[in-house]
């Protein structure tokens, strides 16, 4: 059965796909997003904006197609979303 | 004897409630978690209601005297710790949706037994005892799910804070008994075991995010 995944975890699926898999330097296509982050371009497109917005993701123009990398408040904002899931996980909840 | 415990209880129970809804809510604000609000709610909640009835009991020791307690403020520290309680099932409900529940349809039934009469204090012990009960056992189910030792400690301690909760209830019908020392030493256990898994959450690098909403 597919696991019921919070808005805050596909964001945070985003973001560590950002992180730790880099295709290239130059950041991650929202085709690579959508197969790893496993969600539909329309979901994704308005939680990338969202992202951007935020500070979180930095979206790089390369060569025509737009890319997204994690930022530095994006990688704060990753390492309080791991320890406050751990935290929420001691109270059977999913943040 | 009953004094001391009913301080302790109420002092470690405002403790553990403020420390555990200022690690809510620090995480709240940097996550925007709807999850972490409401466990912020919870337990600022849960330790208000502790502190509210402290700070009867040290009005009634240092001013009027009285001998005991007034009713109306242990039912409010009651009332207030049972919205905590409430905030604590509502987060497990609305990750399992409560009404396809059978276990909690069971459970639904005990106030029926349990509210001997109208006094709002016996009402809010019973609603108390049946949300500790729900979200122990949501806990537990939580622990089998994703085997996360911490979730085991939390839900001890719910359980153990549902106990206390029953034979501080039962104890109306034996006043002089050893029920009620016997509920306030079960609960401040149960307030411990809460403690335990959230102590170990690292809070280093964890800052308050001005720009972040």
């Amino acid at each position: 059965m597919a696991e019921y995944r919070t808005h805050m975890k596909i964001i945070g699926d985003i973001l560590e796909t950002t992180r730790d898999d880099l295709q290239d330097g130059d950041g991650a296509s929202v085709t690579y997003l959508i197969r790893k982050a496993n969600i539909s371009h329309s979901r994704i497109s308005a939680i990338l904006k969202t992202l951007v917005s935020q500070g979180l993701l930095e979206k790089v123009d390369n060569q025509g197609s737009n890319k997204y990398k994690i930022s530095q408040p994006g990688r704060e904002f990753l390492q309080a979303y791991n320890k406050f899931t751990n935290f929420a996980d001691n109270f059977g909840l999913s943040i | 004897m009953e004094f001391l415990l009913e301080n302790i209880l109420n002092l470690v129970g405002f403790l553990v409630g403020l420390a555990i809804g200022i690690m809510s809510y620090v995480g709240f604000r940097n996550t925007g978690s709807p999850t972490l609000f409401r466990l912020t709610i919870a337990f600022f909640s849960i330790s208000i209601g502790f502190f509210v009835i402290w700070t009867g009991y040290m009005v009634e020791d240092f001013v009027t005297k009285s001998g005991t307690i007034e009713r109306w403020i242990q039912t409010l520290g009651i009332a207030i710790q049972t919205v905590g309680y409430f905030f604590i099932a509502f987060s497990h409900s609305i990750k399992s949706f409560f009404p396809k529940s059978s276990y909690f349809r069971s459970v639904g039934i005990i106030p029926l037994f349990l509210v001997s009469s109208v006094q709002l204090e016996h009402i809010f012990r019973s609603v108390s005892f049946i949300l500790l009960v729900y979200g122990a056992i949501e806990t537990m189910l939580s622990y089998l799910e994703n085997r996360n030792k911490g979730a085991i400690s939390v839900s001890v301690g719910l359980g153990l804070l549902a106990l206390g909760e029953f034979l501080g209830w039962y104890s109306f019908v034996f006043p002089d008994s050893i029920l009620y020392p016997a509920s306030m030493i079960i609960k401040i256990g149960g307030l411990v075991a809460l403690f335990i898994p959230v102590s170990k959450v690292p809070l280093t690098k964890i800052k308050f995010d001005e720009d972040f909403e």
